[in-house]
């Protein structure tokens, strides 16, 4: 066991360092092959209308004009031991793990990242407790009931919400319930530690939406799940051996239904962590998905590869994490 | 963002039960194609979904040239005031039964059909580009196993480790204005198809390598093989026809993923370069004129486009699967 | 040009909420009595524009600002926001500044840390400047001229500080031309720039490369406010400002929240043009634009820092309930959009072509683009807005009269200019800027109307005037021949606002923002002939003869003078527009109970 899971975390560690190359690869190369000149590279970290002189010499720190696997040997060191930026009479340390300094902001981008995290958390993690809990349990009740009306009533509102886009549902759910009708007025973040209840107030309608589509999704797989489990020849063994109901469905059927959605859930999860960019926009909940996209207005390199970094590592723990808890689950599963 | 696509059987799923059917080498009777067909046709839900998913590709093909220039300006039915259009609903009448746009007065309909058109294309084309990479590398590392599947399975890994949203985002702002000869809205769109379907292949992949890998160990392969066949005429005669029907169904159910997907681009302003019309920027639009107070049809319009589409596909795709799915019993 | 917030995807329009303090009448922090007028009648819509609306000297309470952005820096040496530069008045003392009334009076020039306007010498080479003495840091150092010269300084490293001005690094003599800024001063003290001279603790003196006589405007940007040099961190200075003005930081969570209480080394009697009213001030960044404005309206907060105007939603509800109209301002800000046409771009070599551009031009489409005649602004017919000093109110292509534009006319044009069947260009404009997008597009439609064929292209802001439409070669290259623009002067005068839209020498390889690129001796000239006049009056009759060459050489469309829509709560005291910040002058408002 324990060796496996030594094993995934090699493979994880060597994921990432792969995807760092590619995102790295990406943000400088095509650029190149495109056709831009390193000094408009230069031109996408300085401020806002910078001078030439501005430019020339972030090309001359950044050492932008260096081969590729220089500039990425400098990005890897950066990660690991920080780095240091001339930023003033004294140079700025930008402490391991230095992911870039933003000039536009003048600022590192890891902060900036760190101090974003919690709202994403937060709304991760709320919403995905609300789908998981009401999406599975409609799942499971429809499979019991199938064919019913509540079945087939819950399957529409589920279909309707795998197919309605989240910004629209999110930019009703806004207007009608945080301008229209008060009853949610100023959807900002509030720290959990500084009001619990006004986080949480704050928060119910981007939960509640960023849920309904998850709800929906799981809705519809736990069902299917559960009526393929059902149907198997040892949920009829253990009904013929007596079982109660509620154990048959619960021990025997929906342990099993649930495993796909565990590794769903999962990866959901992880993505999720990277920022909800589109609920985080349409709420303006300042969040990891919010900085990606002002990131990518402001044309800010360093920031858009810090987050597409932390995003992909949030995707890779979370594979990771789902392999290790199928190996606990499963003995089959170890390779 | 997740992406909203069924994944019981589905793409992204843990490895999926395996294939629907058997081919339909029985002598007498119907074949499988036959078979679903029948079964499709009973469920009236999916066919409706199927009625209007054909409505609406003729929509997209056909109706650019029917409805108005969704270029024109009316500023005659724009209260400059307001930035709204006069009259209640957004300005809906006889000559724009849509309404009209906030600002420019441009013919609401207008814009909603030809948006459908960038929409449909964008979403056919990456759901083929992810299909076609999907298939050839599933279909590789099932069939030929070993250090090949090992390689491809890892490769699948790494590009599900890429935060999708996030990347595309952050590579349409990389790539400048003008690149790789195409400009504009061409290369826009190229960027587009691109991205969603290059990034949605491990999807595919993983599905058509689960498929392949339980069909290659079914009786007919063996039979086949003890009659002297090899690996292409397997792989072509044998495999890939029972291939065609999850094929199918995934690809059916890939789509309105990558509709949502584009309009999600639209809306976060890295999609369609104005004035060519497509639905998730309209809803930008909306949102960042601080229109969707005043005139909440401009948003809502475009928005029920997007669901009503992706409903439809989804409906079908559910219906087809479940027609081919010999297991499952409405 | 000092800019306007720019848009973000996720910004929703701006919202400004400019209130400025009015002067009070009871002749307390006011600089002269007598200024503005109908101070104690019930406001009205617009009262704001020409008078001082709820005056009073009432100390105490909370000022609340909330902004949809955040500050490219609060460090007074490195920021170009509008919004920044009326705020920094708090924290910050520039030599000088303009004088607290509404109307056109608040363009006048009047010192701050200087004891009087500059006096030139040498024609107009030297500018010597002294400082009232006896004013103190908060921290209860001294400041002397040393400080101001070091906060010029550091103008120079681009590096570190890029987002303010240049002007200092383009006028001063001396070694100004190479040196490094004061992180790589080498020289005793950090004095290193050898333009500036510190006779004394009081003095400082100017040594120009040409006469200048707009130095006295030139020194109200708050770049010239003092800074110490041993409390100088460079690019972290903006976390801990020494203040020079009636209030400090006691907080700053960048981009988020700010808080400033009054500073007691201040002293009031020596600086009447701001007031330390309100017992602490909040500014609270990043906050979705809809929510400023419904908290505006509750009365949650008072100003909208980034006085550009409330979004669609809160104009609705404020124009059409007559209590709330009565409560809003919709002044000209002095900020114009326009588009340019690049006059190096075929077939824009030829004037007849340009000018066939400035008869199809839809003004009326245009301007509903940008807002409509309340939020966006009035049509505009020549490059300066009405409240610059030297505007002229002329209409050569009959902007005003013939809103929706004179197709035929147009039409003949090209046919001079030999493209009777019109011809393809492309179009650059910043497509984070939803205005911009719908000028744009607006445009594209109605050339369309005349067979000209335009493509658009849209940049990023961050990087439209350093990497594409302020290129030249990029825009020739790439076969753009019109970009769309605005402009804010950073000083109310014409030179100001035009020096770097329309004079040849402002002409750079990239970060260009001629745009037009014109070379015209004739507008050369007459730049030169303005900075040799000392007379005010006379001077700006100068820029207004430029306004009307550069609208004949027709490489420049007005669009709109930019107008906001600005709402000020009831609790907002001394609230009024001032034409230099082309914003409410925050510096002198306050807030009261009711």
């Amino acid at each position: 066991m324990v060796t496996f899971i030594i094993r995934r975390l090699i493979g994880t560690i060597f994921l990432l360092i792969v995807v760092s190359m590619i995102t790295f690869a990406i943000f400088f190369l095509i650029p190149r092959l495109a056709g831009q000149t390193t000094y408009q590279l230069a031109a996408q970290y300085v401020g806002r209308n910078p001078t030439r002189d501005a430019i020339l010499q972030v090309e001359r720190q950044l050492g932008l004009a260096d081969p590729l696997y220089l500039q990425y040997g400098r990005f890897l060191r950066g990660i690991v031991f920080g780095a240091h930026y001339r930023t003033g009479p004294t140079d700025t340390y930008c402490p391991p793990p230095c992911f870039g300094y933003s000039f536009r902001s003048q600022l590192p981008v890891w902060p900036q990242m760190v101090s974003d995290i919690p709202v994403t958390l937060s709304l991760a993690i709320g919403a995905s407790v609300l789908w998981l809990i009401g999406g599975v349990s409609i799942g499971v009740l429809s499979a019991l009931r199938r064919g019913t009306l509540f079945d087939r009533f819950s399957m529409a509102v589920a279909l309707a919400g795998v197919s309605l886009p989240v910004f629209f549902t999110g930019l009703i759910a806004l207007e009608l319930f945080s301008y229209k009708w008060p009853l949610f007025p100023n959807v900002q973040y509030v720290p959990l530690t500084t009001n619990p209840l006004l986080w949480a107030r704050n928060l119910v309608l981007p939960w509640v939406v960023l849920a309904f589509l998850y709800a929906a999704l799981y809705a519809r797989l736990t069902r299917a799940g559960m009526l393929e489990t059902m149907s198997e020849d040892y949920i009829r063994t253990a009904r013929a051996k007596g079982l109660p109901e509620r154990k048959v469905i619960f021990k025997h059927g929906l342990r099993a239904a649930l495993t796909p959605i565990v590794t769903i859930f999962g990866m959901d999860l992880g993505l999720l962590l990277g920022g909800a960019i589109i609920t985080e926009v349409t709420f303006s909940l300042h969040g990891l998905g919010l900085f990606t996209v002002q990131a990518v207005n402001n044309q800010d390199l360093p920031e858009i590869l810090g987050v597409t970094m932390l995003a992909a590592f949030f995707i890779v723990i979370a594979n990771l994490v789902v392999d290790i808890f199928y190996a606990v689950l499963d003995p089959r599963v170890r390779y | 963002m997740a992406v909203p696509i069924d994944v019981a059987t589905g793409p992204g799923g843990p490895e999926p039960t395996p294939a629907p059917a058997v081919a339909g080498k029985a002598i007498e009777g119907r074949s499988l194609g036959q078979i679903a067909w029948m079964r499709l046709r009973q469920d009236k839900v999916a066919m409706a979904g199927g009625i209007v998913v054909i409505f609406l590709i003729l929509v997209a093909i056909f109706g650019p040239y029917i409805v108005q220039n969704p270029l024109t300006y009316h500023e005659n039915l724009i209260d400059p005031t307001f930035s709204r259009p006069f009259g209640t609903l957004g300005g809906i009448s006889t000559a724009h039964p849509f309404g009209v746009e906030p600002i420019t007065g441009r013919d609401l309909l207008a814009r909603v059909v030809n948006g459908a058109r960038v929409s449909l294309i964008i979403a056919f084309l990456s759901t083929a580009l992810a299909v076609g990479i999907g298939m050839v590398m599933g279909v590789v590392a099932g069939f030929f196993g070993g250090w090949v599947d090992s390689v491809i399975a890892r490769a699948m890994d790494i590009f599900l480790a890429f935060p999708l949203l996030v990347f595309a985002i952050a590579l349409v702002g990389v790539v400048p204005s003008s690149a790789f000869g195409l400009s504009g809205n061409s290369l826009r769109i190229g960027l587009l198809i691109f991205v969603i379907g290059f990034f949605a292949w491990p999807y595919m992949g993983r599905i058509i390598r689960g498929q392949t890998l339980s069909l290659r160990e079914r009786e007919f392969v063996d039979a086949a093989r003890s009659l002297g066949a090899r690996g292409p005429y397997i792989l072509f005669r044998e495999l890939l026809p029972n291939l065609v029907g999850p094929i199918l169904v995934y690809s059916t159910l890939l789509i309105p993923t990558n509709i949502l997907f584009e309009a999600a681009l639209s809306y976060l302003g890295v999609g369609i370069i104005p004035p060519t019309p497509s639905w998730g920027g309209m809803i930008s639009d909306a949102v960042n004129n601080g229109i969707y107070s005043v005139d909440p049809m401009y948003m809502i319009i475009p928005g029920l486009a997007i669901f009503i589409t992706v409903m439809a596909f989804n409906l079908f795709g559910d219906g087809l699967r479940d027609a081919l799915d010999p297991k499952s019993s409405r | 040009m000092r800019r306007r917030r720019l848009y973000g995807l996720a910004a929703f329009g701006a919202a400004a909420a400019l209130t400025l303090a009015a002067c009070s009448s009871g002749g307390s922090s006011s600089s002269s009595g007598g200024n503005g007028s109908g101070a104690g009648s019930a406001p009205a819509f617009n009262s704001g524009v020409t008078s001082v609306v709820n005056p009073s000297t009432h100390k105490g309470g909370t000022l609340t600002f909330d902004w949809r952005a955040a500050p490219d820096s609060f460090d007074p040496g490195n920021t170009y926001y509008a919004a920044d530069w009326d705020f920094a008045r708090f924290y910050s003392t520039a030599l000088m500044t303009f004088k607290n009334c509404p109307g056109a009076c608040g363009k006048t020039l009047v010192p701050a840390l200087a004891t009087a306007p500059g006096v030139a010498s040498d024609n107009g080479l030297t500018w010597t400047y002294h400082i009232k003495s006896g004013v103190k840091y908060q921290d209860g150092t001294a400041v002397t001229s040393k400080d101001v010269k070091y906060a010029v300084e550091r103008t120079f490293d681009r590096g570190v500080l890029p987002n303010g001005p240049n002007y200092f690094a383009n006028l001063l003599g001396g070694n100004a031309k190479t040196y490094p800024g004061p992180y790589k001063d080498r020289s005793k003290n950090l004095m290193g720039l050898t333009a500036i001279d510190t006779p004394d603790a009081t003095t400082i003196v100017f040594h120009l490369k040409a006469p200048f006589s707009d130095m006295d405007y030139l020194l109200t940007i708050p770049q010239s406010a003092p800074v110490p040099p041993s409390k100088d961190t460079g690019a972290s200075y903006q976390t801990h400002i020494v203040s020079t003005g009636p209030y400090k930081f006691q907080s700053y969570q960048l981009n988020k929240t700010a808080v400033l209480v009054p500073n007691t080394e201040w002293n009031a009697s020596m600086f009447p043009t701001v007031s330390q009213l309100p017992s602490k001030i909040v500014v609270n960044m990043n906050m979705n634009p809809n929510d400023v404005d419904n908290r505006l309206l509750a009365g949650d907060a008072q100003v909208d820092f980034a006085g550009t105007g409330v979004q669609a939603a809160a104009r609705a509800k404020i124009l059409s309930n007559p209590s709330l109209k009565a409560q809003s301002d919709d002044p000209i800000t002095g900020f114009g959009w326009f588009f340019y046409i690049d006059s190096q771009v075929a077939p824009f070599t030829n004037l007849a072509c340009r000018q066939a551009i400035e008869y199809a031009t839809n003004h009326l489409t245009m301007q509903n683009a940008y807002g409509g005649p309340v939020a966006g602004g009035a049509i505009g017919s020549t490059v300066m807005p009405p409240t610059v000093a030297g505007y002229k109110n002329f209409d050569m292509y009959e902007a005003t009269t013939k809103t929706q534009g004179d197709p035929a006319k147009a039409k003949q044009l090209l046919q001079t200019c030999g493209k009777p069947n019109g011809f393809s260009t492309g179009l650059a404009y910043r497509s984070d800027r939803p205005t911009e997008t719908q000028g744009a597009q607006a445009l594209q439609q109605a050339l369309s109307a005349v067979g000209i064929k335009l493509t658009l292209h849209g940049y990023p802001s961050a990087t439209y005037f350093s990497n594409f439409a302020g290129v030249p070669k990029y825009m020739s290259s790439h076969n753009i021949g019109i970009a769309m623009g605005g402009w804010g002067a950073d000083w109310p005068d014409g030179y100001g606002f035009l020096s770097q839209l329309v004079s040849g020498p402002s002409i750079v390889p990239a970060g260009n923002t001629n745009i037009g690129m014109l070379n015209d001796p004739k507008v050369n000239d007459l730049f030169t002939k303005a900075q040799g006049i000392t007379d005010a009056t006379q001077r700006n009759a100068i820029w207004g003869q430029i306004d009307e060459q550069v609208m004949k050489d027709a490489v420049i469309v007005p669009i709109v003078y930019a107008k906001a829509l600005i709402y000020r709560p009831s609790t907002l005291t001394n609230v009024y527009f001032n034409q230099a910040y082309q914003l409410n002058n925050y510096a002198v408002e306050g807030v009261t109970g009711s």
